[in-house]
């Protein structure tokens, strides 16, 4: 009996805990604090059209204010990383002091394209171990800030889902934990895709490109065309 | 005049075969389009066993010399090339071609009813920037088709985004 109670009030913590780290519905703005230091970037490469809007999205940002930048891309999307550290080269920021200013981190795809439903939970399950190595295990052992990145920018497809859980897992545990942006795909017009539903709670920043999405109750925000 | 044809990284089979039919190769030697190229993917067509990976086809029908072949790594330098594109409605392939100021028909894929990507094709003809056909209509598309009158796509603009993540993060 004692048992059981003490379970149902471990669990009934862990809810109100996680009632408490979710981004509240009204508030859009961040609460940083003014800086002028660089903050560290990480960005999802989905692949495809993901991968290009946002490579686009990176393009626009002032490289100086971003270090180190990390672009997390599946494992054996070589498209991917070619294509970022091609957008390293164009930004031109590259002097030989800063080489080690970007990397490109690799993570196990959650689910193959094809791949049997099946066998989709264990794939699954390791993809999340590996992010949560990546986000809440490895900042340790590194110098300086103990955290994976400052900001999280992702924009589907649903695999990212499961680096933002890893997000949430620092959360939870009250550890530094980087700022997740969603930007909804500039395809989505109707609609939302399924890791635009599934991040919508979970984003501390929910962007959408047009705006009869914003008829959704809840969270989003608006600001025209982002890439 | 060089018309650019692309169906993606999968296959649109009734488009390759509509390109190459009596009707919009007539249309296209009408406008002035003498040369075609077609970007084929995986369709199926009746010509389509002459072709494989970047090998090349070169036919001359209706007075049109085209061009065919399955995929490249890159498609930017057909888009530079072309004076008009015909194309699926793939995000990807619709922001690359409008950024680069092109005419830009894009077929309807009715074996995709649901896809959500003809919505993005529907609102930007909406708004002017490219012209939506259907299969059955698409020589009456091409013969009509002004492309003056098409609304030109803004350009790129970085700093909406730099402005919100700058925001966010404390810098401004």
């Amino acid at each position: 009996m004692s048992l059981s109670l003490f379970v149902l009030l471990v669990l009934l913590a862990a809810l109100v805990r996680i009632y408490w780290i979710l981004p509240s519905a009204n508030t859009t703005r961040g609460k940083r604090k003014r800086s002028t230091e660089p903050r560290s970037l990480a960005v999802f490469l989905g692949s495809g059209g993901h991968t290009t809007e946002a490579l686009a999205l990176v393009s626009a940002l002032d490289f100086s204010r971003y270090i180190p930048r990390t672009y997390i891309i599946s494992q054996g999307d070589n498209l991917s990383a070619q294509k970022a550290a091609s957008l390293e080269l164009t930004k031109g920021v590259l002097s030989t002091k800063s080489k080690d200013e970007y990397t490109i981190l690799k993570i196990p795809r959650a689910r193959r394209v094809h791949q049997s439903l099946l066998t989709t939970p264990p794939t699954a399950v390791v993809a999340l171990v590996a992010c949560i190595y990546h986000i809440v295990i490895a900042p340790f052992f590194r110098k300086g800030r103990p955290v994976f990145a400052d900001v999280l920018l992702v924009n589907g497809p649903g695999t990212c889902f499961t680096l933002c859980l890893g997000v949430y897992v620092n959360k939870f545990f009250g550890l530094p934990a980087s700022q997740i942006i969603y930007v909804e795909s500039f395809a989505r017009v109707k609609s939302l895709s399924l890791s635009g539903r599934l991040l919508r709670p979970l984003a501390d920043r929910f962007v959408v490109q047009w705006p009869q999405l914003l008829q959704y109750k809840g969270r989003g925000e608006y600001h025209g065309w982002l890439v | 005049m060089l018309a650019f044809v692309t169906v993606g990284s999968t296959r649109f089979d009734s488009l390759v075969q509509a390109v190459l039919s009596q009707p919009v190769l007539s249309t296209l030697r009408l406008k002035g389009y003498t040369r075609l190229v077609v970007q084929c993917g995986n369709s199926s067509f009746e010509l389509a066993s002459s072709i494989s990976g970047e090998k090349t086809l070169v036919v001359e029908r209706e007075g049109v010399d085209i061009e065919l072949w399955n995929f490249k790594p890159t498609l930017q330098k057909e888009y530079e090339s072309a004076d008009l594109v015909i194309s699926h409605a793939g995000s990807g392939t619709i922001l690359d071609v409008l950024r680069l100021g092109k005419p830009l028909i894009v077929v309807v894929n009715p074996t995709l009813l649901d896809n959500h990507q003809q919505e993005l094709a529907a609102a930007l003809a909406d708004l002017g920037h490219l012209q939506h056909s259907t299969i059955p209509d698409l020589a009456q598309t091409i013969q009509s088709f002004e492309p003056s009158s098409l609304t030109p796509f803004p350009p790129f603009d970085g700093s909406r985004f730099a402005k919100l993540l700058d925001e966010h993060m404390g810098f401004s």
